[in-house]
């Protein structure tokens, strides 16, 4: 195959605002997902991580819209696709899991049903055969008991076991690409590696890309192959796990990274950096993390870098990025 | 549904209660109604001894708790008392009675579902469609008119000017033998009794009040179904069905499951208080139904007649709301196991 499995460029969602001219939440937003790997994509809250998610879903939240870009999907444009051509896409070919597994699951429907209803719906099974799919699924994603557990209810399930099965609902299909959106936040911390570990090993025994995005570095410090660093709609910061972690050039992605360092010297710096919020405005003509950057000069208040390469496969969109 | 008898059992048992706390609630209300039947009954040329004579026969010098107890007493009997103004047992007025507003409100609210739910979820469906804003206005239309006044708009066109419609007398025919009384109401009995003229007779009599009660209460169904409809087509459970790629008619199939409780439950409401809420519309058709007994009781001091209707009414509403207890359980697994 040639090119990414998934292309995201230039993309730009705009959401409209009370006061003055429509805010860009993501702007000029490039991001790449290889066949088979893992990318991390880390950033604060608000930083327009789900946003994304969500765009390259063609399911940005209201008011929002996309007014710039593509999504790509094997070359082919997601965010233009007819409705009717999105919904064999959906679940079939990108799959999503999200932090709330209880609320995303229908109350009413045994969760065995709702994966076999994927089954049916997308890979044209009848009702028996769909029934020995979801079991099988069941079974593969560890749920103890899968026949009883089959006719459970959402609410009779805890919060781990209800995102084991927002989990075979995603994966039922052999999806070519997972994001899972924060999917780990809601649960108990060891119960987040395994539910973690378990994502991983069934996306690459399925050859599924992975898109994991997360508030919390430690978690793509383990599973990811690929790393990108969001702040305030845009990558800042992209390149191989190592790369970013070991040589991370973008003043944020350092400061991210001391915040969740064990030494509370270096994760006193974050607390510092957080208190200085005062960001400028979403304008194009600065450099967005400017308003925070301990190590800003004129040219960032002057000019907006661009995101380049500073060393194979690794970018950094700073005009002075760290360089050792 | 091993959950299902014992689910029953328990709602079954606090029937007794709630009966009697409505029973003594209605009790003293009426109690509190000035005016003494006995004055009412003897006419204003009677003598004041006889007034004090018929009041002691009546029971009504009797401390008001004395009086609950002999009415309570007379109950575990089946005698709801006597109505002064019909000189009948309540009993036997209110069995003639109630079935014709029971039929009347059934096929009312029947038409009221058929209007407002396919309504609430077409513009659920599509915001700010056509669809939408003709819903909201109706429902807006049916909040601010009143239903006798829709009724006697339905007379004058379909009586008076086309003529399509019987005259608003009653609910059958003068001219047409009422079949015999078997369940009270008069389509099913005169089907029973194979008579068809009184069965398209008493058809025809219903269609303009069922009209008058579906058009007007189809409007809180209507608002009811779109809001919960609403609700759950943005609620996770229909975006992460539309993530998944399930289509659209199978999301909007889950979202209506969800929808329902709330919707069964405006629509209970509904047929509970539409017994006597459609007084004005049995007023203005001539109906001769319960709720007309019980105003002719209120207005007139009359007081087994409005504690029986009460009483009536209280059974009925509790036995739909044990209906709904069931759906509910039948609808929900995370109801009562």
């Amino acid at each position: 195959m040639n090119g990414p499995l998934v292309n995201v460029t230039d993309l730009r969602v705009e959401f409209p605002s009370l006061t003055g001219p429509d805010v860009a939440v993501i702007s000029g937003l490039d991001l790449a997902i290889e066949p088979g790997q893992v990318v991390g994509l880390v950033g604060e809250a608000g930083a327009g991580k789900t946003v994304l998610a969500r765009s390259i879903m063609q399911m940005v939240p209201e008011p929002g819209r996309v007014t710039k870009g593509r999504a790509e999907l094997q070359g082919e444009d997601l965010l233009t696709m007819s409705e009717r051509r999105l919904q064999r896409v959906r679940g079939a070919r990108i799959s999503m899991i999200t932090a709330n597994p209880r609320g995303e699951l229908n109350p009413l429907l045994p969760v065995g049903e709702q994966i076999a209803t994927m089954a049916r719906v997308h890979l044209g099974q009848g009702r028996k055969e769909s029934r020995e799919t979801a079991r099988a699924m069941l079974r593969k994603v560890q749920i103890s008991d899968p026949d009883r557990r089959y006719a459970a209810y959402p609410h009779e399930l805890s919060g781990g076991m209800a995102q084991r099965i927002v989990i075979a609902i995603a994966l039922v299909c052999g999806p070519q690409v997972v994001i899972a959106d924060d999917a780990t936040s809601g649960l108990d911390v060891t119960v987040q590696a395994q539910i973690l570990m378990l994502l991983r090993d069934l996306a690459r025994e399925q050859n599924s890309s992975m898109l994991l995005i997360t508030r919390d570095v430690g978690i793509t410090a383990h599973v990811c192959d690929r790393i990108a660093v969001m702040h305030q709609g845009e990558i800042v910061e992209a390149g191989d796990r190592q790369a970013v972690f070991l040589r991370p050039a973008h003043p944020y992605t350092i400061m991210l990274l001391a915040a969740f360092s064990h030494n509370k010297r270096l994760r006193a710096l974050w607390s510092h950096a957080d208190a200085d919020k005062a960001a400028p405005a979403r304008g194009e003509q600065a450099c967005s993390y400017v308003g925070r950057c301990p190590l800003a000069q004129a040219r960032c208040r002057a000019e907006k870098p661009m995101l380049r390469m500073i060393a194979p496969g690794h970018e950094a969109r700073c005009h002075f990025p760290v360089v050792r | 549904m091993s959950g299902l008898p014992k689910f029953l059992l328990r709602r079954l048992a606090y029937l007794i209660p709630q009966l009697f706390g409505i029973l003594l609630l209605s009790f003293c209300l009426i109690k509190t109604i000035p005016g003494n039947p006995a004055v009412l009954m003897l006419g204003p040329m009677a003598q004041p001894d006889s007034i004090a004579a018929l009041t002691k026969r009546l029971g009504l010098d009797q401390p008001l708790p004395v009086q609950f107890l002999i009415y309570l007493k007379d109950l575990a009997h089946g005698d709801l008392g006597t109505s002064w103004q019909t000189t009948r047992p309540v009993l036997s007025d209110l069995i003639d009675r109630f079935p014709a507003t029971i039929e009347l409100v059934t096929f009312g609210l029947l038409v009221a579902i058929l209007i407002g739910v396919p309504l609430g979820i077409l513009s659920a469906m599509r915001q700010k469609s056509v669809t939408a804003r003709i819903a909201e206005l109706y429902g807006l239309v049916t909040g601010a008119l009143p239903d006798f006044w829709i009724g006697l708009l339905l007379i004058f066109v379909f009586y008076t000017i086309l003529g399509w419609a019987p005259a608003p007398l009653g609910r059958i025919d003068i001219a047409v033998i009422a079949p015999p009384t078997v369940t009270g109401f008069l389509t099913i009995d005169s089907l029973l009794d194979g008579n068809l003229d009184a069965f398209f007779s008493a058809i025809s009599h219903l269609v303009l009040p069922v009209l008058t009660l579906g058009l007007i209460n189809a409007g809180p169904i209507m608002k009811m179904t779109h809001s919960t409809m609403e609700r759950m087509l943005q609620s996770d459970f229909s975006r992460f069905e539309v993530m998944s790629g399930l289509p659209r008619r199978l999301v909007m199939r889950h979202a209506l499951h969800n929808a329902l409780p709330p919707i069964l439950t405006i629509i209970s409401v509904l047929y509970g208080f539409l017994l006597g809420g459609a007084v004005l519309v049995e007023i203005v058709f001539s109906w001769g139904g319960a709720g007309q007994y019980a105003v002719q009781g209120v207005l007139n001091a009359d007081i087994y007649p409005v504690l029986g209707f009460v009483l009536f009414a209280a059974v009925f509403s509790l036995f739909v709301y044990l209906l709904v207890d069931i759906a509910y359980f039948l609808l929900d697994p995370r109801i009562g196991r």
